[in-house]
C-alpha cells in the first residue's frame, strides 16, 4: 500500500475536523455528520488493511513528511512509523472511532452545536492518530496533548453545566502534572540519548543502562529516572492512582465521550507509550516495578471504589481504571503484549458498556443514578443484550481451551504473567489482579441487576418514556459487540500465542530473562483457574445481592461501617488533594495578588505609570493652544535650541 | 543637459504633462469633468507606478551593480540635479501608490459634501509630482522647488474645504508655519553654499569626506535643514501644525497627508543626512535623536487624551516618524533597508485606518470622534475586523504587517548598538498601543447608537481590501519588500 | 570711501524700516516702510554688481507684490490692534530668541571665509565682458531649465490655489457676455407693435 494511503488513515479525520468544524454552519448538521463520519470510516477501513500489511505480512513503513525543529543538534521531523503496535493502536483507535462517531449521530441527534461535536470528536481522533504514528517522543507529546485539549474540548462540551467546567478543568490541571513528567522525560531522553527519535534511542538504551547523572547532589540512575519521569506522564493520562481524580469526573461529558477517550483509547495512551518505549523500560527494573506496584493499587483501588458507587457511568469508569492498572501491571512484569492485548479487548467492550449504558441513560430521559433504574431489561432488549455481553467480556468469562470472551483470553494472559514474574512484586500483582477479577465480576453484576431487574424505581412518566434508541445507535454497537465476544478467542494466537514474534515483529522488546509470556505456559494449573474461580462467585454474590436480599447491602455497608465510608469516599482524594494543594495553592496565590500584585506590581507599576502618563497627556494636550504664532514660535526656540547647542559644543 | 534626461525622468515629465493636460479639460469641461479627471487621475498614476516599477526591474537585475561609486549610468538627469536610484523608485512606487488610492479615497466623500471639482485630483497629481521630484532630488535647489511645489499643493488641500471655517483656519495654519519652515530650509541652503559654493548633493558629500572638521556655518545650515525637514515630517518641535491640520483638512486631505507626504519628506531627509551630510553624520545624529525621542514621546503620551480619530491619528503620525527617525539615525544600510521597509508598511496602514474613518458614516454625516466607533462590531462587524487589523497592524502585534515594521527598525538599532532608543521606541510603543486597543475595545464591547450607514461603495472597499490584505499578505510573504528594500539601501548607502 | 559710505547709508535704512515693518502701528504704513526695505536692499544689490537682481526686486517686488499688500490692507477691515495684543507679553522672550539667533549667526557669518574654490563651482563665469543679466539668461535654460521649470509648475499650482480657494460662480449675478450682445439680431430682440390708445396689450 501506498503511502499516501497510510497518510489518509491519519489526517482523514483531521481533514473532517477541519471542515465540520470552520464550515459547520454552512454545510449544516447533517453534512458535518457525513464528513466527520465519513472520514473517520474510511480511515478505519484503511486501518484494517494497515493492520493486514503491517501486522500480519510483517511490512515496516515510516514516512518523514517535514522538519519541525532543527536547533543545534537537536532535530525533529514530522514523521509516521507503521509497525504493529501502531497497526494495532490503528485499528483500535480508528475502530471504536468510526463506531462512537456513528452512534453520536443518533445520541447527538438533538443538540444544538451537533457540528462542534462531531468536529471535536475528528480532531481527538486525529491527535490520537499523531500520538500512535509518531516516530519520536516530541511528536508523540505534540499528540498527548493533543488528545487532552480535545479531551478538555468534549468533556466541557455542554459548557452551561459549571459542573463540567469544573470537570474539565480538573482533567486538565491533573494531567498538567503528569505532562509536566511526560515533558521533563523528554528533555532527560535528550540529555542521555543526544536524541529523541525512537529508533535512536532504543539503540543506545543497552549501552546506557548503568548511566547515572548527578542532581542536586544525588547520584541518580538515568535510565530509570527517565523512565519514571515518563511513567509520570503515563500515570496522568491513564489514571493512575494519585493522578485519576479526573476520570470519574471526566464522565459529565457527553456519553460517546466518555466511551471513545475516557474508555477505549486517550486512558490507554499510557500503556501505549510503556509498550512502545519497551526497550527502555527493559533496561530499568526498578521502573518496572514502580509501574507494577502502581498499577496494581490502580486496579484494585479502582475496582472496589467500582462496588460501592451508584452512578452508572461512573461504575463503569472505576472499572475502567481498574482494568488500565491491569495493563499496567502487565506491563510491568515484562507482558507488553498481553498489556497491549488487553487494551484492544478492553476498547472492545468497555466502548460496548459505555455505549450501551449511554443507551439506557436514554431510554431513562437523562437519568444516571442506578438507584433510579431497574425493572427495564424486557423494554429494550437488545440493549440488555449488549450489556451482557459486555459484563461478559469485562468479568473475562470463558473455558480454557474452549471458548471465553474477549477479556478472558487477555486478563488471564495478564494474570497468568504476573504468576510467571520472577520478581516479587509479580505475585503480589497476581493475587490483587485475583481479587480484582473478583470485584469485576461483582460490579458488573451490580450494575446489570440494578439497571435492567428488580422493580421500576423510576417514576411513572419516566417509565412510559422507556424506549429501544433507534437503529443508528444501537448497529454502531454489533461490530464492538463481536469484537467483545470473539476478539480475544481470534487475536489470542497473534498477540500472546505462538505467532506472537512474527506478529509484534520486533516493535516490543523483551529480555529474555523476563519473558513472563513465554513462562506463563508452565505455572501451575490452580493458578491459572483461580482468576475464574473467584469471578463466578462475584456474579453469584451479586446475584445474592441485588435479587434474592437487597436487604444485605446496606446491613453489610453498616456493618463495616468505617471501611464502606472510605470506599464509597474514594478514599478520600479528592478531599485529599482540595486541603493539599487546591486551598494552598489559592491562599498563596491570595497572598501574592493582593499583597504582590495589586500592592507593589501594580501599584507602582502599571497602575502609577498609567496615572503618570495621564497627567504627561494632559500636560502635552495643554501645549495644543491652536494659535498659530505659539506653534510659529515653538519652531522657532527648537531651531535656537539647536543652534546653541551646536554653538555650545564646537 | 540632453535628451536621456527627458528619459531618465519620463515619469515625473509624463505626471506633470498629464496633470496639466487634466486643467485644461477640466477647465473647458467645467465640474461636470469632476468625476472623468478623478478617474483618468488614478489610472494615471497607476500606470506611472506600474512604469516605475518595471523601470525598477530594468535597472536592478541584481543589487550589486547599482553601486552609485560603480558608476550610475542613467540614473542622473538635468545636469546630476536628478538622480534616479533605487531608493529613488522604491520611495516613488510608495508615493504613486499612496496618491493613486487617495484618490479614489476620495469620490464618496467629496460627492457627499459638495466638494467633487476637477482641480482636487489635478492638485493631488501636482503634490505628487512635487515629491516624486523632492526624492530624485540631488541637489539642493532642485530638492527646494519640490518640496515647494508638493507643499503649495498640500496648503491648498487643506483648505480645500474653503467654506468651512475649520478647513480654511488649517490650510491657512499649514501656509504660515509651512512658509516659515521653508525660509529656515532655505536659510539653511544659503548658509551651505554660502561655505561650500556648492549645492548638488555629490559634489558636498565629496567636500565634507574631505574636510577635517567642518565649518561651524556649516553645521549651523544644517540645522536649519533639518529643521525644515522636520517640519514636513512633523517631528517635535515642529510638529505643532499637525493635530490642527489633520483636523481641519477634509478627511480624504488628510488621509493624503498621512500616507504620502510624510513618506516622501522622511525619503529626502534620509537621502540628505546619509548622502551629503553622511560623513558629518555625528554632527546631525543627535539632533535627530533628540527629534526623534521627542517625537516617539508626545505621539505617544498626546495621543492619550484625544477624543477625535483625526487629531489621534496626528499624533499617532508623529509617534511614527519618531520610530522611522530611529532608522536614519542608526544610517548605513540596515537602518535604511528598516526605514523603507517601515514607511512601505506604515503609509498602507494609515490609509486603511482613514478608509475606515471615512467609510464610517451616521445618515449621511461622517464621524470623526473616537467614542462614534462603539458598538460598531455589532452593525458593521466586517469593517470592524478591518479596523482591529488595522489597529493592531499599528501597535505592533506580532502577525501583522505593523510588527515587523517596528521589528526591523529596532533591530537595526539594536544591532547598531542604540540599546536606549531601541528602549524609548518600545516602551512608547506600549503607551501607544493603549489608544488603538482603545478603539477596538470601543467596538466591540461597548454600546453606542448603533446606527450606522452601510458600507460605501466600490472606491473605499478597494482601498479597505487591499490595505487590509497588505497587513496579512506582508507577513507571509514580506520578501519583495524586504528585498527590494535592501537594493534601495545599498543603491543609497553606496555599501 | 564712497563706496562704504553709500553701503552704510543703505544698510542702515533698510534695518532701521525693517524695524519699523514690525514696529508701526498703521498697517499703511508697515507696507510702505516694506517698500522702502526693498528699495533699499536694491540699492545693495547694486553696490554689488548685481543689478539684474536689484531691478527685479525693484519690478516684482516693489512694484507687484507691495502694492498688492497696501492694495489688501487698506481694503480688509482688519483690527491690527487686536492682532498685536499678545505682542508686550511675549516681546521679551520673543527678543530673547531672536537676540540669541542673531548673535549666534553673527559670529558665525564673522568667522566667514571666501573660499575661492567655490567660485570654480558656479557656472556663471565671472567675465568683464558678460554682464550678469545675460549670464544668468545662458544659464537659465541650460544648467538651470530644470529647477527653472519646476518653479513654473509651482507658480501654475499656486494660480489654481487662488482660483480654487476664492473664485465662485454666483448664479444670480449677471454678466456681460460680448460675443452674445454682437450675434444678436434686431428681429430676436425687438417687436415692433402697434397699440391701440386705452386697450394695452400683451406681451
Amino acid at each position: 500500500m501506498s503511502q499516501p494511503l497510510y497518510m489518509a488513515a491519519v489526517f482523514f479525520p483531521l481533514l473532517g475536523a477541519f471542515i465540520a468544524g470552520l464550515f459547520g454552519r454552512k454545510i449544516g448538521d447533517r453534512g458535518s455528520q457525513i464528513v466527520t463520519c465519513g472520514g473517520v470510516l474510511v480511515a478505519a477501513a484503511l486501518s484494517i488493511k494497515i493492520f493486514v500489511d503491517v501486522a500480519l505480512h510483517g511490512e515496516i513503513h515510516a514516512f518523514t513528511l517535514a522538519p519541525w525543529i532543527q536547533s543545534g543538534t537537536f532535530t525533529v521531523n514530522w514523521g509516521l512509523q507503521f509497525d504493529t503496535l501502531t497497526a494495532v493502536m490503528l485499528i483500535v483507535v480508528n475502530g471504536v472511532s468510526s463506531m462512537v462517531h456513528v452512534y453520536s449521530v443518533g445520541y447527538m441527534g438533538h443538540d444544538k452545536s451537533i457540528p462542534r461535536f462531531m468536529s471535536y470528536l475528528s480532531l481527538f481522533t486525529f491527535f490520537m492518530l499523531m500520538l500512535v504514528t509518531s516516530d519520536n517522543l516530541l511528536q508523540m507529546f505534540f499528540g498527548w496533548e493533543g488528545v487532552g485539549l480535545a479531551s478538555y474540548l468534549l468533556i466541557n462540551f455542554w459548557y452551561e453545566k459549571e459542573s463540567a467546567n469544573n470537570a474539565a478543568i480538573k482533567a486538565f490541571l491533573v494531567n498538567r502534572v503528569g505532562d509536566f513528567g511526560f515533558a521533563l522525560g523528554i528533555f532527560g531522553c535528550f540529555l542521555i540519548f543526544g536524541s529523541v527519535q525512537f529508533a535512536d534511542m532504543f539503540h543506545k538504551a543497552p549501552d546506557l543502562a548503568n548511566l547515572s547523572f548527578l542532581f542536586l547532589g544525588h547520584t541518580l540512575p538515568a535510565l530509570t529516572t527517565v523512565c519514571l519521569l515518563l511513567f509520570i506522564g503515563a500515570m496522568g493520562k491513564s489514571a493512575q492512582l494519585g493522578l485519576h481524580t479526573w476520570l470519574p469526573d471526566a464522565m459529565e461529558g457527553p456519553t460517546p465521550v466518555s466511551a471513545l477517550i475516557h474508555a477505549a483509547t486517550m486512558v490507554t495512551a499510557g500503556v501505549f507509550m510503556v509498550a512502545r518505549l519497551s526497550p527502555m523500560f527493559e533496561y530499568a527494573p526498578m521502573a518496572l516495578m514502580v509501574v507494577t506496584l502502581v498499577g496494581a493499587l490502580t486496579a484494585i483501588v479502582a475496582g472496589s471504589i467500582g462496588l460501592t458507587q451508584f452512578d452508572i457511568k461512573r461504575v463503569i469508569a472505576y472499572s475502567t481504571m481498574s482494568q488500565l492498572g491491569y495493563m499496567f501491571f502487565a506491563a510491568g512484569v515484562s507482558a507488553y503484549s498481553a498489556a497491549i492485548f488487553h487494551l484492544m479487548t478492553h476498547a472492545f467492550f468497555k466502548a460496548l458498556l459505555f455505549l450501551g449504558a449511554g443507551s439506557v441513560i436514554h431510554a431513562f430521559s437523562g437519568e444516571q443514578d442506578m438507584r433510579k433504574m431497574g425493572g427495564i431489561w424486557r423494554k429494550i432488549p437488545i440493549t440488555y443484550a449488549y450489556m451482557w455481553i459486555g459484563s461478559l467480556a469485562l468479568a473475562g468469562i470463558g473455558l480454557d481451551g474452549v471458548f471465553g470472551m474477549a477479556g478472558f483470553y487477555s486478563k488471564d494472559m495478564i494474570l497468568e504473567s504476573a504468576a510467571a514474574s520472577s520478581h516479587w512484586f509479580g505475585h503480589l500483582a497476581y493475587w490483587l489482579g485475583v481479587i480484582v477479577a473478583f470485584m469485576t465480576a461483582f460490579y458488573s453484576w451490580r450494575l446489570l441487576i440494578l439497571t435492567f431487574h428488580g422493580r421500576p424505581r423510576a417514576d411513572a412518566h419516566t417509565m412510559e418514556h422507556v424506549h429501544e434508541s433507534p437503529w443508528i445507535m444501537l448497529g454502531p454497537l454489533v461490530p464492538l459487540a463481536i469484537g467483545a465476544i470473539f476478539a480475544g478467542w481470534y487475536a489470542d494466537d497473534w498477540f500472546v500465542g505462538a505467532a506472537r514474534s512474527n506478529f509484534w515483529n520486533g516493535s516490543i522488546f523483551v529480555l529474555a530473562q523476563d519473558n513472563t509470556i513465554d513462562k506463563a505456559h508452565f505455572i501451575p494449573e490452580w493458578e491459572k483457574w483461580l482468576p475464574m474461580g473467584f469471578a463466578l462467585p462475584g456474579i453469584i454474590f451479586a446475584y445474592v445481592f441485588y435479587t434474592l436480599k437487597p436487604d444485605l447491602p446496606g446491613k453489610v455497608a453498616k456493618a463495616c461501617g468505617g471501611l464502606y465510608r472510605l470506599v464509597y469516599h474514594k478514599y478520600y482524594f479528592d478531599e485529599l488533594y482540595d486541603f493539599l494543594f487546591v486551598r494552598m495553592a489559592s491562599r498563596l496565590g491570595r497572598i501574592f495578588w493582593v499583597g504582590g500584585d495589586d500592592g507593589i506590581i501594580d501599584g507602582y507599576g502599571p497602575n502609577g505609570v498609567a496615572a503618570l502618563t495621564g497627567r504627561i497627556a494632559k500636560y502635552i494636550g495643554a501645549l495644543q493652544t491652536g494659535y498659530v504664532y505659539h506653534y510659529a514660535f515653538a519652531m522657532v526656540i527648537g531651531v535656537a535650541a539647536f543652534v546653541t547647542w551646536f554653538w555650545f559644543r564646537s | 543637459m540632453n535628451f536621456t534626461s527627458l528619459y531618465t525622468a519620463f515619469p515625473e515629465i509624463s505626471l506633470a504633462v498629464f496633470a496639466m493636460l487634466m486643467l485644461i479639460y477640466g477647465v473647458v469641461r467645467g465640474e461636470r469633468s469632476a468625476q472623468t479627471v478623478g478617474i483618468a487621475s488614478f489610472v494615471a498614476v497607476l500606470s506611472i507606478m506600474i512604469f516605475v516599477l518595471k523601470l525598477g526591474f530594468i535597472y536592478s537585475p541584481g543589487f550589486p551593480k547599482l553601486h552609485i561609486s560603480a558608476g550610475c549610468y542613467g540614473c542622473y538627469a538635468f545636469d546630476y540635479m536628478f538622480i534616479d536610484d533605487a531608493f529613488a523608485r522604491f520611495v516613488k512606487v510608495i508615493l504613486l501608490c499612496g496618491s493613486a488610492l487617495s484618490i479614489i479615497l476620495s469620490w464618496t466623500y467629496l460627492k457627499k459634501e459638495n466638494l467633487s471639482h476637477p482641480e482636487y485630483p489635478i492638485l493631488i497629481l501636482f503634490a505628487t509630482l512635487g515629491m516624486l521630484l523632492m526624492v530624485s532630488a540631488n541637489d539642493l535647489l532642485a530638492l527646494y522647488v519640490g518640496l515647494e511645489l508638493q507643499s503649495l499643493s498640500l496648503y491648498v488641500l487643506a483648505a480645500y474645504n474653503r467654506d468651512n471655517a475649520k478647513s480654511s483656519e488649517s490650510g491657512l495654519k499649514y501656509f504660515v508655519l509651512g512658509a516659515l519652515s521653508s525660509g529656515l530650509l532655505l536659510y539653511g541652503i544659503s548658509l551651505i553654499y554660502g561655505y561650500t559654493g556648492v549645492t548638488k548633493f555629490t559634489s558636498l558629500s565629496k567636500l565634507f569626506i574631505d574636510m577635517h572638521q567642518p565649518p561651524i556655518g556649516v553645521l549651523f545650515g544644517l540645522v536649519f535643514i533639518c529643521a525644515g525637514l522636520a517640519f514636513k515630517v512633523s517631528a517635535v518641535p515642529f510638529h505643532m501644525w499637525t493635530p490642527d491640520v489633520y483636523e481641519g483638512a477634509p478627511t480624504p486631505v488628510t488621509a493624503f497627508f498621512a500616507a504620502a507626504p510624510k513618506v516622501a519628506a522622511l525619503a529626502v531627509l534620509a537621502r540628505l543626512l546619509i548622502v551629503p551630510f553622511g560623513s558629518l553624520a555625528h554632527q546631525w545624529g543627535q539632533i535627530i535623536v533628540f527629534i526623534s525621542v521627542a517625537s516617539m514621546l508626545l505621539g505617544s503620551f498626546a495621543g492619550l487624551v484625544q477624543s477625535s480619530i483625526k487629531r489621534l491619528m496626528a499624533y499617532s503620525s508623529i509617534a511614527n516618524v519618531g520610530y522611522a527617525l530611529v532608522g536614519i539615525i542608526v544610517g548605513g544600510t540596515a537602518g535604511m533597508q528598516a526605514l523603507l521597509i517601515y514607511v512601505a508598511i506604515y503609509f498602507i496602514n494609515t490609509l486603511g485606518v482613514f478608509a475606515v474613518i471615512l467609510s464610517l458614516r451616521r445618515k449621511g454625516k461622517s464621524l470623526d470622534r473616537i467614542v462614534d466607533f462603539s458598538g460598531l462590531a455589532k452593525t458593521n462587524p466586517l469593517l470592524a475586523l478591518t479596523m482591529v487589523i488595522f489597529m493592531f497592524s499599528l501597535a505592533g502585534v506580532p502577525p501583522l504587517a505593523g510588527f515587523f515594521g517596528k521589528y526591523f527598525i529596532f533591530l537595526a538599532a539594536v544591532k547598531a548598538g542604540m540599546m536606549p532608543l531601541a528602549i524609548i521606541g518600545v516602551l512608547t510603543s506600549v503607551v501607544s498601543a493603549y489608544y488603538y486597543l482603545r478603539i477596538i475595545k470601543l467596538m466591540y464591547f461597548d454600546d453606542g447608537i448603533n446606527i450606522f450607514d452601510p458600507l460605501p461603495e466600490f472606491g473605499l472597499r478597494i482601498v479597505l481590501a487591499i490595505s487590509a490584505l497588505y497587513m496579512i499578505v506582508f507577513t507571509i510573504w514580506p520578501a519583495p519588500i524586504i528585498d527590494q528594500a535592501l537594493i534601495a539601501a545599498h543603491s543609497l548607502t553606496g555599501g | 570711501m564712497l563706496q562704504a559710505f553709500i553701503f552704510y547709508m543703505f544698510a542702515t535704512v533698510l534695518v532701521a524700516s525693517a524695524v519699523m515693518v514690525v514696529a508701526s502701528r498703521n498697517p499703511v504704513h508697515a507696507v510702505l516702510f516694506l517698500i522702502l526695505c526693498f528699495f533699499n536692499a536694491a540699492g545693495l544689490f547694486l553696490l554689488m554688481g548685481a543689478e539684474f537682481i536689484a531691478f527685479i526686486l525693484v519690478i516684482v517686488y516693489v512694484g507687484a507684490v507691495a502694492v498688492l499688500f497696501l492694495f489688501v490692507v487698506m481694503m480688509l477691515d482688519i483690527n491690527f490692534v487686536d492682532l498685536r495684543k499678545g505682542f508686550r507679553r511675549y516681546l521679551p522672550i520673543g527678543l530673547a530668541v531672536g537676540l540669541i539667533l542673531l548673535v549666534q549667526l553673527a559670529l558665525v557669518v564673522s568667522s566667514w571665509a571666501y573660499n575661492p574654490s567655490s567660485l570654480s563651482n558656479t557656472p556663471i563665469l565671472n567675465s568683464p565682458d558678460v554682464d550678469n543679466t545675460r549670464a544668468i539668461g545662458r544659464v537659465l535654460y541650460t544648467t538651470y531649465l530644470y529647477p527653472f521649470q519646476v518653479s513654473g509648475l509651482i507658480l501654475l499650482v499656486a494660480m489654481i490655489g487662488a482660483i480654487v480657494l476664492t473664485l465662485r460662480h454666483k448664479p444670480d449675478v449677471r454678466r456681460q457676455r460680448s460675443s452674445q450682445q454682437l450675434d444678436r439680431q434686431i428681429d430676436q430682440v425687438m417687436d415692433v407693435r402697434k397699440i391701440e390708445p386705452g386697450q394695452g396689450v400683451n406681451l
